[in-house]
C-alpha cells in the first residue's frame, strides 16, 4: 500500500529535503514505522522516549486528525495523503516563504536576482507563473531578519506585492 | 537584576537562552521561563513585598525582565473583596471575589500579561508590537503600546463586540478584523509572526507574556494574608491563566512565602465553546477542537493552545471542570451585579455561573473558602445583555406623573423630620 506523506519544513533536512515521501503501510502506525526505518533521524523527532507520538505533533489522514479516527490504528489505502504537522507554529530556524506578485512593468526586471545581490539573502524559487501582464513567484528566503526586512521594504517600494505563504500549521 | 535562568521546553526539557522564541525546535513543544528559585528565596520576603508600591510589580523577582519594567508600571493589585451578598445568594460561608474588571488601564486581567510582554519587547529592542485577540488583549496591547511608544498591529475576529472594537481603535493602532473565528485569526498571525520581525505578544513573546498571569495568583495569596482559598474558579479560553495561577501558588510555596498549597482549581467555560471541559469529562488528555458558538466571546477559543496543561492543572489540584449556557452566563452577570455591585463581562458570568453549579452539585462544599475570578469589565460586552436588563421608566417632569407611574401614593412613604 503506497501513501503520500507530507513532511513539515523543520523536518525536511532529515528526509533529504523532500516535501512529500511515498511510504508504505496498512495503518498510520505502520507508515510511521516505515518512515523512521527509512529516515532514522525522524524517530526521536516524532516519538518520545516511550515511543509515543510527541504531544505537539499532529498527524492527519486526508485532512482528518487521526485522534478523531483510530489514532495509529487508522487504516490507510492506496493514494491516501498523510500530513505531519507541528501543533504550534513558529521557531526561529524556519525559512520564510513569501509569494511575490509582480505588476506588468516589472515582469522583465531581474527582481529576484536583485534581492540576492543587494541583501545578504539566499533565495530559492518554489513555484512560479509568469504571463505577459502579471507574474507571481513563491520564494523561500533564508538570511538575517534585518536583511530580510530591508528586502521586503525594497520590494514594496518598487511595487511588488508581498504576502506570507499559507502554511499547513494549526495553532 | 534578573533571576531568570533561560527558556525550557515544557515537553522535552531542552534549554534555550532568553530570546523572542516560543516553540522548541526539536519536539515543537512550548517554551517556558525558568528561574533561579534558590536565589529568589534568599532575597525575597513577605515584608519586602508588602513595603513596595501596590502594583503587580511588587513580585518583580518572579517575572522575566532583566531590568525594571518600563511599560504598565501601575498595573495590578486589584481589589480582593470578601463577598456578603453573593455568598448569601449562593448559600456559602466564605466567598471572595478577585476583581480584575477594574484592572488598570484597560479593565481586564490582560493588562498584567501585556505589561510584561511589552516591557520585555522593549528589552529585546522591538519597535512594533502585535497580537491576535478576542478583544480584551486587543484593548490592552493598543493602550499600553500607545503609552510605551510602540507602533501596534492588532488582529481580531471582525464580529467582535462594539465596545472592544472602539476600545482598541481609540489608541490609534492598526486594527485588522479577520473574516473568521479567533482560531483562524491566530493561525494567520502565526504565519505573519514568522514573516515579519514584530513582537507578537501571544506568539513569539508568549513565554514572557504568560508569566504576567501569575501575579493574579500572587495577589490573591497576599491579599488573603499569605494563604490560598480552598477553591478557585477560573475562566478558560486558551487555558493559560489557570495554569499560571497554579504555577504562581507553587512558586510562592517553593520560595517559602506560602506554607501549603491545597487549593482545588476549577476550570470554567461556556457550553458553546467547551473543548477543555469536554476533554475533562471524557477523561482524555487531548483537546478536540470546536467551532465556538457563545456570547462569551472573550472565551471563544475552539482550539486552546494551553488546553493540555489546563487539564493537567485541574486534575493535579483535584479540581473540577464545568460549563454554563448563554442563559446561565447572563444570569451570572446579573446576580453578581445585583448582589455585589460589580458589572463584569460575559467571562465573569461564566465563572459566577459555574461556581453556582459546582456548589449545587456538591463539588464545592458550602463551608469551605471559595474565590471567584472576575477577569473583565461588563461595559465592554453590552450587546450580550442589552435585552436582558429591562428599560428605564420614562416620565414627564411632573410630580403627579411620578406618583402615578413610579411610586403610587398607597406605597409606604417615609417622612423625614429633622
Amino acid at each position: 500500500m503506497e501513501v503520500h506523506v507530507r513532511i513539515p519544513t523543520p523536518l525536511k533536512k532529515l528526509t533529504g529535503e523532500q516535501d512529500v515521501i511515498k511510504a508504505k503501510g496498512r495503518t498510520v502506525g505502520e507508515v510511521l514505522q516505515w518512515l523512521t526505518e527509512t529516515y532514522p533521524g525522524l524517530q526521536e523527532r516524532l516519538r518520545d522516549e516511550q515511543g509515543e507520538v510527541r504531544r505537539f505533533i499532529n498527524i492527519y489522514v486526508n485532512d482528518e486528525d487521526i485522534r478523531f479516527i483510530q489514532n495509529l490504528e487508522t487504516p490507510v489505502k492506496e493514494g491516501d495523503q498523510i500530513s505531519i504537522i507541528p501543533a504550534i507554529a513558529g521557531g526561529s530556524s524556519l525559512k520564510r516563504r513569501v509569494t511575490l506578485t509582480f505588476p506588468a512593468k516589472l515582469i522583465k526586471e531581474p527582481v529576484i536576482y536583485n534581492i540576492g545581490h543587494r541583501f545578504s539573502l539566499v533565495t530559492n524559487i518554489r513555484s512560479a507563473n509568469v504571463s505577459e501582464n502579471v507574474g507571481w513567484v513563491t520564494l523561500e528566503i533564508d538570511g538575517e531578519e534585518e536583511e530580510y526586512l530591508k528586502a521586503l521594504d525594497y520590494l514594496k517600494e518598487i511595487g511588488v506585492k508581498v504576502e506570507p505563504v499559507e502554511r499547513d500549521i494549526i495553532e | 537584576m534578573s533571576y531568570t535562568e533561560g527558556l525550557k521546553c515544557r515537553e522535552c526539557k531542552r534549554e534555550y537562552p532568553i530570546s523572542p522564541i516560543h516553540v522548541c525546535e526539536f519536539c515543537f513543544g512550548p517554551l517556558e521561563v525558568v528561574y533561579h528559585y534558590d536565589k529568589i528565596k534568599e532575597n525575597l520576603t513577605r515584608e519586602k513585598i508588602e513595603d513596595r508600591p501596590k502594583s503587580m510589580w511588587r513580585y518583580q523577582e518572579l517575572l522575566p525582565l532583566d531590568d525594571n519594567p518600563t511599560i504598565g508600571t501601575d498595573v495590578g493589585f486589584t481589589p480582593l473583596i470578601r463577598s456578603e451578598g453573593l455568598a448569601k445568594a449562593l448559600g456559602v460561608r466564605e466567598l471572595y471575589l478577585k476583581n480584575d474588571a477594574v484592572n488598570y488601564p484597560t479593565l481586564s486581567f490582560k493588562d498584567r500579561v501585556v505589561s510584561v510582554a511589552l516591557s520585555k519587547a522593549k528589552e529585546f529592542g522591538f519597535q512594533i508590537v502585535a497580537c491576535a485577540s478576542t478583544g480584551n488583549l486587543a484593548n490592552s496591547v493598543a493602550g499600553l503600546a500607545a503609552a510605551g511608544g510602540f507602533k501596534s498591529y492588532i488582529f481580531v475576529p471582525y464580529d467582535l463586540e462594539q465596545g472592544k472594537i472602539l476600545g482598541t481603535l481609540i489608541y490609534g493602532t492598526n486594527l485588522i478584523g479577520i473574516k473568521g473565528s479567533y482560531d483562524e485569526v491566530n493561525r494567520l498571525c502565526s504565519e505573519i509572526a514568522e514573516n515579519y520581525g514584530w513582537a507578537f505578544v501571544n506568539i513569539n513573546i508568549r513565554p514572557f507574556y504568560a508569566e504576567g498571569s501569575k501575579t493574579f495568583g500572587f495577589e490573591i495569596a497576599e491579599q488573603l494574608g499569605w494563604r490560598v482559598p480552598q477553591h478557585i474558579v477560573v475562566p478558560m479560553a486558551g487555558g493559560s491563566l489557570i495554569t499560571k495561577i497554579w504555577k504562581g501558588f507553587k512558586e510562592l510555596e517553593t520560595i517559602g512565602l506560602l506554607d501549603e498549597v491545597n487549593t482545588k482549581i476549577h476550570g470554567a467555560q461556556a457550553s458553546g465553546c467547551n473543548p477543555i471541559i469536554s476533554a475533562f469529562k471524557e477523561g482524555i488528555d487531548w483537546i478536540k477542537p470546536q467551532r465556538p458558538q457563545t456570547i462569551a466571546k472573550s472565551l471563544a477559543i475552539g482550539n486552546p493552545a494551553d488546553g493540555y496543561y489546563a487539564l493537567k492543572t485541574i486534575r493535579e489540584s483535584g479540581g473540577w471542570a464545568e460549563d454554563v449556557t448563554d442563559k446561565e452566563i447572563i444570569e451570572g452577570m446579573k446576580l453578581l451585579a445585583e448582589t455585589e455591585g460589580i458589572f463584569t463581562e460575559t467571562a465573569g458570568g461564566v465563572t459566577v455561573g459555574v461556581t453556582k453549579k459546582l456548589i449545587e452539585k456538591g463539588i464545592i462544599p458550602r463551608d469551605e473558602s471559595i474565590l471567584i475570578s472576575i477577569t473583565g469589565n461588563g461595559l465592554k460586552t453590552q450587546e450580550a445583555i442589552q435585552d436582558e436588563v429591562g428599560r428605564p421608566i420614562i416620565i414627564e417632569a411632573r410630580l403627579s406623573e411620578f406618583e402615578k407611574i413610579v411610586a403610587p401614593k398607597q406605597e409606604a412613604r417615609v417622612q423625614v423630620i429633622f
